[in-house]
């Protein structure tokens, strides 16, 4: 048999699993949003893009949304600023660099179900770490309802996901620096660069590729993230203080059974995030390439 | 790059209260698991128990077993599946040269990155059709589907590294494709897989999207969503909540512990959480 007979042989089952739970699935699924399935039982009367407009004037989607865009605006800067740091502190010849890192990235590894756990108990209004600490350090007054509070639970989100990721990102420009060869930095401190200004001039602007890296994957994250708010709020206090795109895609689709509505949800979501993945991956297949 | 003195004792103050930080929400579930209810109410979060138990760890094992069990079930066999169809995947991409390969890695490619949201409704009528909804081969073969293109595209990297020459000598002596797969490239192959398997062991361990979705009752509940739904009936009892979180945390930690180095590789490798 021929070589590329064989390739295709071999690939042949995971493209039709692929492409079926994959492709075929979100075709399925844009299918289901121009129906007008409301209810348990499967409707496929197609009725065109009518849940696409009333999702537009829907304003739960735009509070979600805006919830998805603080993410963006928020959490993806705060994770890459505090990785950037870390990872600036542990290029310093630290000892017992292995300790640190290690306890750095520990949230990342674990489930959001569980840091979600984590972080409801600390902010716990009665009997949580947070306040008791406050209060203990005589700093009573900043005292707050926090994930209860409706007007700044989205933040106490932010912060803890955050905390999740930034290891993460810790990891990323660690590798980024290290992998800068040691003959320039030596260079540059002949030159007279030192400390934070060696950083500034001659570290940080080849750090663009890790930086780009972890920018797609925590902004792919602040929009698809589910888990850790379905856990820690459920979108709430208040309604709809926390709520983003995908948990407003479960709760229409799997909590009201509105099936249509969930999947226009869902179209709109996949379309966002596809517009970041997709020129990312067009970008980083050609440099492959050169 | 070295500072001189002064500089460092601030570094390491630095680092050591970023250390704290990181490791505060561990200390007190910890601290809370071991808590009777009393000792809950009266005591600090960070103060250990004055009187430590196990109970809040046992009555979250009773709640947790079955849950755990499955989890571990699913989790291991999806995990070896994936990572047994991405490495012969990996190897046909990376070193037969056919037409359309640079096609079907794209195709693999948008798989990794696609919100999971825009599949569900699909996946629930399939697994329900399957007669696969609430079963634990529905959820293994829902991990292994979406395991694959994750899986496939890191295998194809290591394969990468693999000298072609290699290749090029055996099939000179008459191997075929299985053959070299097998002899050559399955040997040299322990790397990879500890890597892709302690990435996928991890990401489907802490999956709850789909464990969700899929598994309703008991039968095939994962330890995820069980987790969660112990925080929604006992919101009173944080000792239970919290002893709950580590049974379920503990063989992540400890294969974070034992094979943290490969995990990052997995990590770096431009693999994705979420």
């Amino acid at each position: 048999m021929k070589e590329n007979v064989i390739a295709l042989l071999v690939l042949l089952p995971s493209v039709l699993l692929v492409g079926y739970f994959v492709y075929v699935s979100i075709g399925w699924n844009v299918v289901v949003s121009l129906s007008d399935w409301k209810g348990l039982e499967p409707s496929y009367t197609i009725i065109g893009f009518g849940r696409y407009a009333e999702l537009f004037h829907d304003p739960v989607f735009w509070i979600s949304l805006k919830n998805n865009l603080l993410l963006i605006l928020l959490f993806v800067p705060s994770s890459l600023l505090v990785g950037l740091f870390l990872a600036i502190l542990l290029d310093m010849k630290v000892r017992e660099e292995g300790i640190f890192r290690t306890i750095y990235l520990l949230p990342f590894a674990i489930s959001f179900v569980i840091t979600a756990s984590l972080w409801a108990w600390m902010y716990d209004p009665e009997v949580g770490v947070i306040n008791i600490l406050l209060e203990k350090v005589g700093l009573g007054f900043l005292k707050t309802g926090w994930v209860s509070d409706p007007t700044i639970a989205i933040y106490c989100v932010i912060l803890a996901l955050t905390w999740q990721f930034s290891g993460y990102t810790m990891l990323i420009f660690l590798a980024g620096i290290r992998s800068i060869p040691e003959s320039q930095v030596m260079a540059a401190e002949v030159d007279g660069a030192y400390g934070f200004s060696l950083y500034r001039r001659i570290i940080i602007p080849q750090l663009k590729s890790s930086a780009l890296a972890a920018f797609v994957v925590l902004m792919v994250f602040a929009l698809k993230g589910f888990d850790f708010i379905y856990v820690l709020t459920g979108g709430g206090p208040g309604g709809w203080s926390t709520d983003v795109l995908p948990l407003e895609m479960f709760k229409e689709t799997f909590s009201k059974t509105h099936f249509a509505y969930g999947a226009a949800y869902a179209t709109v979501l996949f379309m966002i995030v596809m517009i970041i993945v997709v020129p990312y991956l067009y970008m980083s297949s050609r440099r492959k390439e050169q | 790059m070295k500072f001189p003195r002064p500089r460092r004792i601030l570094l390491y103050a630095l680092l050591i209260l970023f250390a704290f930080a990181f490791i505060l929400p561990f200390w007190t579930c910890i601290t809370t698991s071991l808590k009777t209810n009393q000792d809950v109410k009266s005591t600090v979060p960070v103060e250990p128990p004055t009187s430590p138990t196990l109970e809040p760890w046992m009555e979250a094992l009773n709640i947790m077993e079955k849950p755990l069990l499955n989890s571990l079930t699913f989790t291991l066999l999806a995990t070896i599946f994936s990572c047994f169809i991405g490495s012969i995947n990996g190897y046909v991409l990376s070193k037969i040269r056919f037409k359309g390969s640079d096609m079907v890695f794209l195709f693999f490619a948008i798989g990794i990155f696609i919100p999971y949201q825009i599949v569900l409704i699909p996946l629930v009528l399939t697994m329900s059709r399957l007669g696969l909804y609430n079963s634990i081969e529905g959820l293994i073969l829902t991990h292994t589907a979406y395991g694959i293109p994750v899986c496939t595209l890191l295998f194809r990297n290591f394969y990468k590294e693999i000298p072609d020459s290699l290749i090029m000598a055996a099939k000179t002596d008459g191997a075929g494709t299985w053959t070299i797969y097998r002899r050559i490239l399955l040997p040299l192959s322990s790397a990879p897989f500890v890597v892709t398997g302690v990435l996928q062991f991890t990401s489907i361990w802490n999956d709850f999207l789909f464990g969700l979705v899929l598994a309703r009752g008991t039968e095939a509940l994962p330890a995820s969503v069980a987790l969660a739904n112990l925080k929604g009936t006992t919101t009173a009892f944080w000792n239970v909540q919290m002893a709950g979180a580590l049974w379920y945390a503990l063989p992540v930690v400890v294969v974070y512990l034992i094979l943290g180095k490969y995990l990052i590789k997995g990590y770096m490798a431009g693999a994705v959480k979420g």
